[in-house]
């Protein structure tokens, strides 16, 4: 308890320094611009559907004809090929059980955007926050009071760690709230019980749909929130350790963007290279093994994942606090 | 307003965070639950059967709706413009029937498709059923794929080469079977809309060696009229003649399928066949 009470200013001082810096208010200001035209482009996407078509399901069989389409096709891709045919068998699911995937409501907008936003959008707010949570003493010159007081270094770390984990919190929490309050304006507040099918098991080329089971789209998103928020702490556990490397916060940033947009390049090669499956940033998109999408190198699986961003978010922690319990400062 | 001082700043923030964080762990364990221990639940939706639309003439009812399904000819396969027939019997029908409203309901051809697969389509899909049952107008190809064994896309080189004509005349009637449990499972979901079956052609007419072929496609032809002829709401239109001497004017580039002039041939033939 005696440690708590020590560490707990520490934590309230750093969680009311990312607060000054205002970086909280800068992401909820590019939630604020970006939802709205992402819920203005769906909007239109609905109006011209529902210009030419007279029901969903219409719409759906349409899509999954489409997709037979480029299945028929010689020149498409084996990978790609796999990936169709999986959404053709899960689009058949819900056609099949009379359950519309995409009904335009706020929930199901949020539901949608979260998991669009898993591998770059997240990660991208997350170093917003984190990447000059050391680095930046470092440039202003701020880290030699913070060392020369009677607080051991692992402490200042660790509170640092705590309050950017807080805020994390927030940020996710906050994305999903804002989605569901301004796309409910135009799409309407419902949706929350709506059914959403999860729990498909891809075995090779084809689906096992013998585990799939409605859950309330509620559920669903509270899920997925979850999901994000296990990648999104990793992201922010790395980017803490790069701020601590490198004391330059541009430097710091343009590291861990590059790291993060890589991830996704490879995830969208369908690639042949299995091991880049060990690359935290293939595995960030966590949310496809809730919807049942392929992931983006076969063989990988939930607890796969989660192991490996587990490693890296363990074996960043160790760098971070080893090398600033130890680093000399100079200038 | 006054400002927050800095301990209330920190409990509201504290507050909400943690309590954010709890939330988003428990979402996880969820999800990590549901994903590693799934349990199959049955979900029962309700089945969803549309209406059959209204029997009668197209000029006497208030809107065309057409459902069309086959393979890539229905699918507009080798017209550049992408509209194949279909989109132009849309067009040519609006003209016809200036006083109705003519809607294309769902073009669900895919290309390669062939008789036995379409069959199971209609058995089993509820998604096709759906969108012919709400039509008042079918239209549909197939066949071309059972009979000349290629898919779309192949060069026509390759195309005839496969071609054997004494293979031709040996798959026909298997094929015709076929056709007939497509014909008769398109009666069940839908005994009231206007079915059109577009015939074949022999896309080889041109090619000495293979204009014998033909004279299978004119057995196909008869056999699938016969089949047709069962129902009094489903006829056929003929295009054989339309690639003989013509051939070259409505035939694409991968001399197989027609192109844009070819389809609107089609399509011209199809409105003249509804009423």
């Amino acid at each position: 308890m005696k440690a708590l009470d020590r560490l707990l200013p520490l934590i309230q001082n750093e969680t009311l320094k990312i607060w000054k810096k205002k970086r909280f208010f800068v992401i909820l200001l590019v939630l604020l611009i970006l939802i709205p035209i992402f819920t203005y482009a769906q909007h239109r996407i609905d109006e011209t559907n529902k210009k030419n078509f007279k029901d969903w399901r219409n719409q759906l069989v349409q899509q999954i004809s489409e997709y037979q389409n480029t299945l028929a096709s010689d020149r498409i891709p084996e990978e790609w090929k796999l990936s169709r045919r999986i959404a053709v068998q899960q689009l058949q699911y819900y056609l099949d059980h009379d359950v519309n995937p995409n009904s335009p409501d706020g929930v199901t907008f949020t539901r949608t955007f979260l998991s669009n936003a898993v591998t770059l959008f997240f990660p991208l707010l997350v170093l917003a926050l984190a990447s000059d949570l050391v680095s930046g003493e470092s440039a202003a010159g701020t880290i030699k009071m913070l060392l020369t007081r009677p607080v051991r270094r692992w402490k200042i770390l660790f509170s640092k760690l705590v309050a950017l984990s807080l805020y994390v919190s927030l940020t996710v929490v906050m994305t999903a709230v804002l989605c569901y309050l301004i796309s409910g304006a135009v799409f309407g507040y419902k949706g929350w019980e709506m059914p959403v099918f999860t729990g498909f098991v891809i075995n090779g080329s084809s689906i096992d749909s013998g585990f799939a089971h409605a859950i309330p789209q509620g559920l669903y998103l509270l899920m997925e929130a979850g999901l994000i928020w296990v990648s999104a702490m990793t992201v922010a556990l790395l980017a803490l350790m790069v701020s601590v490397l490198v004391r330059s916060t541009a430097a710091s940033i343009v590291t861990m963007m590059a790291a993060v947009i890589s991830g996704t390049i490879l995830s969208n090669m369908a690639s042949s290279w299995h091991s880049a499956k060990f690359i935290f940033s293939v595995n960030l998109q966590l949310t496809d093994y809730l919807a049942g999408s392929p992931p983006p190198i076969t063989g990988m699986t939930l607890g796969f994942s989660l192991v490996t961003l587990a490693c890296w978010g363990i074996a960043s922690l160790i760098v971070s606090f080893s090398v600033f319990t130890k680093q000399d400062i100079l200038n | 307003m006054r400002p927050l001082s800095s301990g209330n700043l920190w409990r509201i923030i504290g507050i909400f965070a943690v309590l954010s964080t709890l939330l988003l762990v428990a979402g996880f364990g969820f999800a990590v639950k549901d994903l590693l221990y799934p349990k199959g639940g049955a979900f029962t939706g309700k089945s969803n059967v549309p209406a059959l639309p209204a029997e009668g003439k197209l000029s006497e009812g208030k809107d065309i709706v057409i459902t069309a399904i086959g393979d890539s000819l229905t699918k507009g396969t080798g017209d550049a413009s992408g509209e194949g027939y279909v989109k132009q019997l849309v067009a040519l029908l609006k003209q016809k029937y200036p006083d109705t409203s003519v809607r294309l309901n769902n073009n669900l051809a895919v290309n390669g498709l062939k008789a036995d697969w379409l069959e199971q389509l209609l058995e089993s899909d509820k998604g096709y059923s759906f969108a012919l049952r709400q039509a008042n107008v079918i239209v549909f190809t197939i066949g071309g794929n059972d009979l000349f064994q290629i898919a779309s896309g192949t060069s026509p080189g390759k195309a005839a080469d496969g071609l054997n004509l004494d293979k031709l005349k040996a798959d026909l009637p298997q094929a015709l079977n076929r056709l007939a449990k497509v014909v008769k499972r398109l009666h069940a979901i839908n005994p009231h809309a206007q079915v059109v079956y577009v015939g074949m052609y022999n896309p080889f007419y041109n090619i000495p060696e293979y204009r014998g072929g033909s004279l299978q496609i004119q057995q196909w032809n008869e056999r699938a009229y016969a089949l047709l002829h069962q129902y009094s709401n489903m006829t056929m239109v003929p295009t054989f003649d339309l690639f003989e001497n013509a051939i070259g004017r409505y035939l694409s580039s991968d001399h197989f399928h027609p192109n844009h002039d070819g389809y609107a041939q089609i399509a011209a033939r199809i409105v003249q066949s509804l009423e």
